[in-house]
């Protein structure tokens, strides 16, 4: 390994341990298993094994993409940099010799890694708790297109709220107003305009996957190729900048006793 | 002007209060004491110095390269925060070996190096536990083991004894000395003269953001002579400790402001750090932490201040 590259999957592996510890962590857990918990209680229902299985797949679309994962990656990504900034921890990896970009991205990876520990298993476990409750058994397609419409969004919003974590010293405000408002009004809005949303493409990719079911047929959908391609350059896109803003970005924390 | 660190009237503003107000000083080479009351500036020269803010005005340099800047000039700087901060999920060992990594070091030689600079401040068989276990003291001599770790040549200690015990307070300055004879340079900072004083006669006093004297101690020293010191302590016991300082001349008074704390009046502040190390061996006495109280000091500071004007 080159030593740019050495430096780069160190930062990552940090951040990554980061994320994982204390009681954000345990936090983040007992969100994640929101959506398995909510599919346990309507299989204990007994409902017919179609509904059930679709369901587990709808509320995904409707809670665990939009609200469960949002929240996940909106607290792991700008903790990154925001709340290291102003626990004064960033100090010793800003500091060093390691040029900026390569501490920005190794701080993303640290996130997307971080973040799919609680993502992943938010996606999956409610179709898996489904099949077991009852529900009627899913073709391999869905819990694939599942996982990946997870990782595509972890991907893309990491980058998102990584970058909000360094311009603004409101990132989680603005966050969750870019995840509640922008992310869930604009798709309500006629024409182009929710071409400019980043659920757009992921509900595109999913509709564009699963041809039958709940989340098949998204009006206006993209094809799936161009919204994983859209998504992926959303990612890197927004990293880029977070790089540009971290290279003149002053990193003292607000209080300062001089 | 060549010094290892040059200011030529630095400014910098949080807002409309200036933290530097048009610093101009030069570091020389060996070890230089900046010392000024809290709220003078100091920290604002470190974070500006370790990259974390960018001047507004004027001209910073540390060896020779601009002190806004990254790469690998970087390696050559190590930096102790004043904040007591740390990743308290990692152990210590950890800690160190990571960020020697982040600059460039191999696993193996990180290693060795983390095992090198844990030794230096007596960490070694502490280098396991979990950073949130750690003292005060052990903090502060973590963050001493990062910032000399991958052998600097610049090192900037910000408040490096403050809250450490005696023992440790003398611990480190040999370390401190031992650097420096090394021929590393260091710039540390404190709000108490003799605390620097004991680690070298080069020094630069800062109030209000700006140098107000570099170098000659002597009128200093006489104005802060004149007056009462105050100096607060923690400890388990602080009546047996009260008992045992009552017996030194110099301490003028003694209170007990709340329990485990104890605050001396002493007209030889000289005397009474020279001299505590030893009496806390000797008779085994339980010191948890010592700090100047700086309204002392202040004064000094504003004499000095108001004279510039």
């Amino acid at each position: 390994m080159t030593g740019e590259m050495s430096r780069l999957a160190t930062v990552a592996w940090l951040s990554f341990r980061s994320g994982l510890q204390g009681l954000r962590a345990v936090g983040l857990a007992a969100f994640a298993v929101f959506p398995a918990l909510i599919v346990a209680a309507i299989a204990s229902s007994h409902p017919a094994a179609s509904t059930l299985a679709n369901s587990a797949v709808s509320l995904f679309a409707l809670l665990t993409l939009p609200i469960v994962a949002m929240v996940i990656l909106l607290v792991l990504a700008v903790a990154q940099f925001r709340t290291e900034i102003d626990a004064e921890t960033l100090i010793y990896l800003s500091d060093r010799s390691v040029a900026r970009p390569t501490l920005v991205v190794g701080k993303y990876l640290g996130a997307v890694g971080s973040s799919l520990v609680f993502v992943l298993p938010a996606a999956v476990l409610p179709l898996a708790v489904a099949s077991l409750g009852g529900g009627t058994a899913y073709p391999a397609s869905v819990p694939g297109a599942v996982a990946m419409a997870a990782v595509l969004a972890t991907l893309a919003y990491a980058g998102i709220f990584l970058f909000l974590g360094l311009a603004t010293r409101s990132a989680l405000l603005v966050g969750l107003l870019f995840g509640f408002l922008w992310e869930e009004l604009l798709p309500l809005l006629p024409g182009d305009v929710p071409q400019f949303t980043v659920i757009f493409y992921l509900r595109s990719y999913l509709s564009g996957t699963l041809t039958s079911g709940p989340l098949s047929g998204y009006s206006g959908a993209i094809d799936p190729v161009a919204a994983i391609v859209v998504l992926v350059l959303v990612a890197a896109a927004f990293v880029v900048l977070a790089s540009l803003v971290f290279r003149y970005l002053e990193t003292a924390p607000e209080k300062e006793t001089a | 002007m060549t010094g290892v660190v040059d200011a030529e009237a630095v400014t910098k503003r949080y807002g409309e209060v200036l933290g530097l107000n048009g610093f101009s000083a030069t570091f020389s080479e060996g070890i230089t004491g900046l010392v000024g009351p809290n709220g003078a500036g100091k920290s604002t020269l470190f974070r500006l110095l370790a990259g974390q803010l960018r001047a507004d005005a004027g001209r910073l340099t540390l060896l020779g390269q601009p002190a806004w800047g990254q790469g690998e000039f970087r390696r050559r700087v190590g930096y102790c925060p004043e904040s007591p901060a740390l990743f308290d999920w990692m152990s210590g060992n950890d800690f160190v070996t990571t960020l020697l990594r982040v600059d460039g070091f191999s696993r193996t030689e990180a290693a060795e190096r983390c095992a090198h600079a844990m030794a230096e401040v007596d960490l070694t068989a502490d280098g396991n536990r979990r950073l949130r276990v750690y003292s005060k003291g052990m903090r502060q001599r973590v963050k001493i083991a990062q910032c000399i770790a991958h052998d600097p040549e610049l090192i900037l200690l910000d408040e490096p004894l403050n809250g450490v015990d005696p023992v440790g307070r003398a611990a480190m300055s040999a370390l401190m000395r031992r650097m420096s004879a090394a021929g590393r340079h260091l710039i540390v900072s404190s709000h108490v003269l003799y605390e620097v004083e004991r680690l070298t006669d080069q020094i630069v006093m800062i109030a209000n953001g700006q140098a107000i004297a570099q170098g000659d101690l002597h009128r200093i020293r006489d104005l802060i002579d004149s007056r009462p010191h105050v100096i607060d302590l923690e400890s388990s016991d602080p009546r047996a400790l009260g008992r045992a300082l009552s017996a030194w001349d110099h301490v003028v008074s003694i209170e007990f402001p709340e329990p485990g704390h104890l605050r001396i009046l002493t007209r030889s502040p000289d005397s009474f750090y020279a001299t505590l190390p030893e009496l806390v061996l000797a008779q085994g006495l339980n010191v948890q932490a010592v700090r100047s109280a700086d309204d002392n000091l202040d004064a000094v500071f504003r004499y000095l201040s108001e004279e510039r004007r």
